[in-house]
């Protein structure tokens, strides 16, 4: 199965929203703590709807937080 | 206990013991997730995989200790396994409120739950390469005699209870120590 290639910008959105902390996002978009650190260095690919609920959370589209670049 | 049976503890411990480092090895956490603190269900992982080790050589002791037929004809032995198996998944269950009420927050997400559901695949593949084992094993041992005593049959099923449930255990561990692409 191809690998999506998918960046984001969770940690520079964070540090501007007042320095949210991973846990605080993490309770506001309805995940664990691990799973935005995973998210942050990129390591994992969200679905959908987590995407939808954390681009909420800063305010955003879900094109200014997450951008993908194919898949290899 | 016979050679044959003492042969077949130690090499199946042995299997399972090259086999579980092996895995670990192949799927040790790449360096980016190795400071990543642990997620509430991969700490009932580690707590499981614990539990499971202990119950599953608790049983092995049982058997070379006493005998393959302790369960039917030895109150002691057979009171010494239901202790072991009951305070065993007993303290597992109970690790999970206790992990769930130090956890702030959402305890299992989408990632938690594609884990978890990952890990049924090494729980199958751990409780059919037991099934397999079990029936070289007993067709090597009674081929000659056509019987086997019944004894086995409570044997085969506690101990593919056991290893099933340190097979879903592994498979979450393993399962944080992989990179996760969720495609829903």
């Amino acid at each position: 199965m191809p690998k999506a290639n998918i960046s984001n910008d969770i940690r520079r959105l964070r540090f501007e929203q007042g320095e949210m902390t991973q846990q605080d996002l993490a309770n506001r978009a309805g995940c664990t703590r691990q799973t935005i650190i995973v998210l942050e260095k990129e390591r994992y690919v969200p679905s959908l709807s987590l995407a939808f609920r954390i681009s909420r959370v800063f305010d955003k589209t879900i094109e200014e937080v997450f951008e993908y670049s194919g898949e290899e | 206990m016979n050679a044959f049976w003492t042969t077949f503890v130690l090499l199946s411990g042995l299997l399972v013991v090259v086999l579980v480092g092996r895995l670990m090895w192949l799927n040790r956490p790449q360096a980016e997730l190795r400071d990543v603190p642990p997620a509430p269900l991969e700490r009932l992982g580690w707590i499981g995989l614990g539990i499971t080790t202990a119950i599953g050589a608790g049983l092995l002791m049982l058997v070379v200790l006493v005998g393959t037929d302790f369960i039917d004809v030895n109150t002691t032995a057979r009171l010494t396994f239901w202790v072991l198996m009951l305070v065993g998944f007993g303290i597992w269950g109970a690790s999970w409120y206790v992990i769930k009420r130090r956890s702030g927050g959402v305890v299992v997400d989408e990632r938690d739950r594609a884990i978890l559901a990952r890990s049924f695949s090494v729980e199958s593949m751990i409780v059919l390469l037991m099934l397999v084992t079990w029936t070289i094993a007993l067709t090597e041992a009674f081929s000659d005699e056509g019987v086997m005593p019944i004894t086995y049959l409570q044997l085969i099923f506690w101990s593919t209870f056991i290893g099933g449930a340190f097979g879903r255990a592994l498979g979450i561990v393993l399962g944080y120590r992989r990179e996760i692409v969720v495609d829903a």
